[in-house]
């Protein structure tokens, strides 16, 4: 994942965005509300009709990819909602993207027995509608569904926005565990806290510009100020 | 989702607004003709269930009787000048009402004619009224036209919800199907003819067992049949009062029920050889009806419906014929009186007494404006009995014309 | 009471061509996000594909039972691609607008060429009646009634047992997550959509030996359709099948015993249950 560098016309939500991520890097965008944060994800995934500028993925211009072309190449979206099927059972949710030949002949970590090793609770509901889960087991749910397609980059929006704090530790360990592999990461979060313990750098994203770029303890010495700016 | 269905319904008024408007014909100008000339207005259903057995080919009935009466007359017409024009009403009486209007007073049309569908005709024969123009109803049903809602611009031309009932409700009656069972749209064709049915099945010894009012339209007459199967005591006979293609749905499910088998027979309220054709002869085969006129019932209609098949490529019904009779009788009431003024057309008209292509011993009654003339209690064909094309009918009896059509009502008073 | 379970079976029967209907244009909506107007011409020229069969080819009910759906499908899979597709991105009262105007045509059309009176059919299949131990009943309406069921059930297991179906519903339930999962939704839109224009048209054969054939059949019979769609909840599948059989069952009941509300009732029932469960009563409320 090279670069990204987007921006609309009319309202500009996003205003020639720059912004890379490597093989196994952590990086997380904060910003308030309404920053442009959640549509940098959505033209990263090409699910935003009026983008202009340019998505590099490992090399490949995909700038013009259909959005299912994009999850193929290996970018796994994780939406603000979750993206869970109320209609479809967990195991339904958990294989319905499919899994890319090259991600399956290079033998992904994330195997359906593995995701429910490791998952035990998932392994348990796998029959029962994704709508019965409880906020925290969604969120593991949608982050393992796009796991066990063996993506190269995650896009996700606030994992841990309204869950307990137990179980926001058990996404970072998900996150890491992820990282290990060599999966990048793009974590869109308003939890600073949270975003130092998993990423390696920072980016400040305000009316949708990237406004400053920080590293872990840069974001520790200033998290007051952070946090107010964030109005938090 | 409430959203996503308010727009559909937004654009499905606009549209239905839409098709509500357009249609018409230039009018005409000369003498003792008011505007130069006559105009004729066939306000019909040009595009409905009733466009078959009227429509398009009741217009150019109309067409055909100008034509006749301009060959016959020549020089010596009141005016040259004769134009027809026509307007869809689509059975809806506002829609009705507006074209009337529209015909009346924007387009200078002298006369109506036709307008199938009760309400549709009731409506017209009120504007009638209002505009002081002649409005001959050829297809509607009701007796109201010429009862209650009566006026001396409206007349009556080919039949009646009395005449079809006189006819099918007492013969059936008399041939020993006394028990009924009557199922008739809810609206006012079908409740005109539940009353006049009940009356004349009373009156011929009978006893109407049950009924139903059914929504319409309708393709779902299972219910009903199955409840007049299940009644007790057990009619002899369901009468139905359906048309076109309700019709058509309540015979073909009559049959699956094999109501026929239970002893149950079956009598029709009003149907036109359309219908047969659509349901298929065989299966009606036997089954007995009242009618105003069909085609082939003798030389001197069957040579008019050469010439209205040779003219239009179908078999006329008894509303073509009659939309030819009415605009005939019309134009040469216009020539004996030198003008078109309505209230000395209708000076000429009534109580006139005349015998056409259509009608046998007709009287134009002056009390009522209803035009009296022999009916005819007919039965399907089996299919081997036929010898023709659409030879679908043969007669059962003649009921003259005294007897055929109600006393005048005295809730009609012309004024 | 044998008369209102032979009542309620009649309603079962007419019920079944409401949740065929009702089916396709659920499927329909699901995929697209298209109210599908011309429905109600596609089973009216389902109904006249069976009688022009019979009478120009002399091929039988049979015939037409799979003949004339498959054809309509391909038909209907044409005009999705050829023109529905077009106006996929913009508001959807486009395609309201294309597909009411596609039903007018071909209800024009075939009021040129056959005339607004019914035609008659001569295919009819089971003249008899089945005893059905406690009535009896005309063998072929028993017959359509198990069509319609057997068809229900086969889409459902289609749905919840196949891939397909899965890929389906998830994309009827989030059509644009989905393609972020790496699915191709729009693959799935042409064929489902033939797919709805097929079911459509089975009614229509299935209603040719019962009803009357004419080109106004399906304009009347779609209205009730969409009151049906509206009280199982909008692009619910199992809604829209329930509140088929239901509504088939509550009419005939309704003429049963209070004959007075038979024409109203339906929407009565659609007005209460927007009032209580605006979204249906199968449906869920849409997401943001």
């Amino acid at each position: 994942m090279r670069g990204v560098s987007a921006h609309y016309d009319e309202a500009r939500v996003l205003d020639e965005v720059s912004l890379r991520i490597g093989e196994g890097e952590v990086v997380t965008l904060v910003g308030r509300n309404g920053a442009g944060k959640t549509t940098l994800l959505r033209c990263v995934m090409g699910l935003h009709q009026r983008m202009t500028g340019e998505v590099t993925f490992a090399g490949r211009d995909i700038s013009t990819a259909a959005p299912h072309r994009r999850a193929r190449l290996g970018l796994g979206f994780v939406p603000d909602d979750r993206g869970i099927y109320a209609g479809l059972t967990v195991e339904e949710n958990l294989t319905l993207p499919p899994v890319p030949a090259a991600a399956r002949s290079s033998g992904s970590p994330w195997s359906l027995e593995r995701i429910y090793e490791s998952f035990p609770v998932l392994a348990q509901r796998r029959r029962t509608s994704g709508a019965r889960l409880s906020g925290g087991e969604q969120q593991m749910l949608a982050l393992a569904r796009v796991l066990r397609t063996g993506a190269r980059v995650l896009l996700c929006d606030e994992p841990t926005e309204g869950l307990a704090p137990i179980v926001v530790q058990r996404i970072g360990e998900i996150i890491r565990g992820a990282k290990e592999h060599g999966v990048g990461v793009l974590l869109v979060e308003q939890n600073v806290r949270f975003a130092t313990t998993v990423a390696d750098r920072h980016y400040l994203l305000a009316q949708g510009r990237i406004v400053r770029s920080l590293d872990n303890t840069e974001v520790r010495e200033r998290e007051h100020e952070l946090l107010q700016y964030l109005g938090l | 989702m409430r959203r996503s269905w308010s727009a559909p319904s937004a654009a499905l008024a606009a549209i239905a607004l839409l098709a509500g408007c357009g249609g018409g014909g230039p009018g005409s100008g000369g003498g003792s003709i008011s505007d130069d000339g006559i105009t004729l207005g066939v306000l019909t259903d040009l595009s409905g269930v009733y466009a078959d057995l009227a429509g398009p080919n009741a217009v150019k009935a109309v067409e055909m009787a100008v034509d006749d009466f301009k060959k016959k007359h020549g020089d010596k017409a009141v005016t040259k000048n004769i134009s027809v024009i026509s307007a869809d009403h689509q059975n809806k009486p506002e829609i009705a009402n507006t074209k009337a209007r529209e015909m009346y007073d924007r387009k200078k049309t002298d006369a109506i004619f036709d307008v199938p569908t009760s309400s549709a005709a009731l409506a017209v024969a009120t504007i009638a009224g209002q505009s002081k123009r002649l409005y001959f109803n050829i297809g509607a049903a009701t007796t109201e036209l010429n009862g209650k809602s009566c006026n001396k611009y409206t007349y009556g031309w080919a039949y009646d919800a009395y005449m079809l009932a006189n006819g099918t409700g007492t013969e059936v009656t008399e041939h020993g199907d006394r028990n009924w069972y009557l199922i008739y749209p809810d609206y006012a064709f079908g409740q005109d003819m539940e009353a006049k049915f009940s009356t004349a099945i009373k009156s011929a010894g009978g006893e109407v067992v049950g009924k139903d009012a059914t929504p319409f339209p309708n393709d779902n007459f299972s219910t009903f049949l199955l409840k007049a199967s299940a009644h007790k005591p057990k009619p002899d006979v369901v009468g139905v009062m359906q048309a076109g293609g309700d019709l058509v749905n309540v015979v073909k499910q009559y049959q699956q029920f094999k109501l026929k088998d239970k002893d149950i027979a079956l009598a029709v309220g009003l149907m036109f050889d359309t219908d047969i054709k659509s349901i298929g002869q065989k299966n009606l085969a036997g089954t007995r009806y009242t009618t105003a006129w069909f085609w082939n019932m003798d030389d001197k209609a069957k040579q008019w419906s050469a010439r209205f098949k040779e003219r239009t490529g179908v078999t006329p019904t008894f509303d073509h014929a009659a939309n030819y009779s009415a605009a005939t009788q019309y134009l040469e009431a216009v020539q004996r009186a030198g003008t078109d003024k309505a209230e000395d057309v209708a000076k000429t008209l009534d109580g006139m007494k005349f015998d056409d292509v259509f009608a046998r011993n007709a009287e134009v009654r002056k009390e009522d404006h209803r035009v009296v003339h022999d009916a005819y209690l007919v039965q399907v064909k089996e299919p081997a009995e036929s010898t023709e094309e659409d030879d679908f009918t043969k007669l059962v009896k003649t009921i003259p014309a005294d007897k055929a059509f109600a006393a005048p009502s005295p809730d009609c008073t012309m004024g | 009471m044998t008369s209102f379970l032979q009542q309620a079976f009649n309603g079962l029967v007419s019920g079944g061509f409401y949740a065929l209907l009702a089916l396709g244009l659920a499927v329909i909506f699901g995929m697209l996000r298209v109210v599908n107007f011309a429905h109600g011409a596609l089973y009216m020229l389902g109904a006249f594909g069976a009688v022009v069969l019979s009478d120009s080819l002399g091929l039988g009910f049979w015939w037409a039972l799979l003949i004339v759906p498959l054809v309509l499908a391909a038909a209907g899979m044409l005009v999705e691609r050829l023109l529905v597709h077009r106006l996929a991105a913009l508001d959807p009262l486009y395609n309201f607008l294309l597909t009411f105007g596609i039903a007018l045509v071909c209800q024009d059309l075939m009021r040129m060429k056959y005339g607004s009176h019914s035609q008659p059919y001569a295919g009819a299949p089971f003249p008899g009646s089945l005893d059905l131990g406690l009535f009896t009943f005309p063998t072929y309406q028993v017959f359509v009634l198990c069509v319609a069921a057997v068809v229900c059930l086969a889409v459902w297991l289609l749905l919840t047992r196949t891939r397909i179906g899965t890929v389906v519903r998830a994309a009827t339930e989030r059509p644009e997550t989905t393609r972020a999962f790496g699915i191709d939704t729009g693959r799935w839109v042409t064929p489902v959509f033939g797919f709805g224009a097929g079911l459509a048209a089975l009614a229509g054969v299935l209603a040719a030996p019962m009803r009357a054939v004419n080109s106004s059949m399906g304009a009347d019979l779609i209205i009730i359709v969409f009151a049906v769609v509206v009280i199982g909840g909008l692009g619910s599948i199992p809604g829209a099948v329930t509140a088929g059989f239901l509504i088939g069952m509550l009419q005939a009941l309704g003429n049963l015993y209070v004959p007075v509300l038979s024409q109203t009732s339906v929407y009565l029932l659609m007005a209460v249950v927007l009032l209580v469960r605006p979204a249906g009563l199968f449906g869920k409320e849409e997401h943001a």
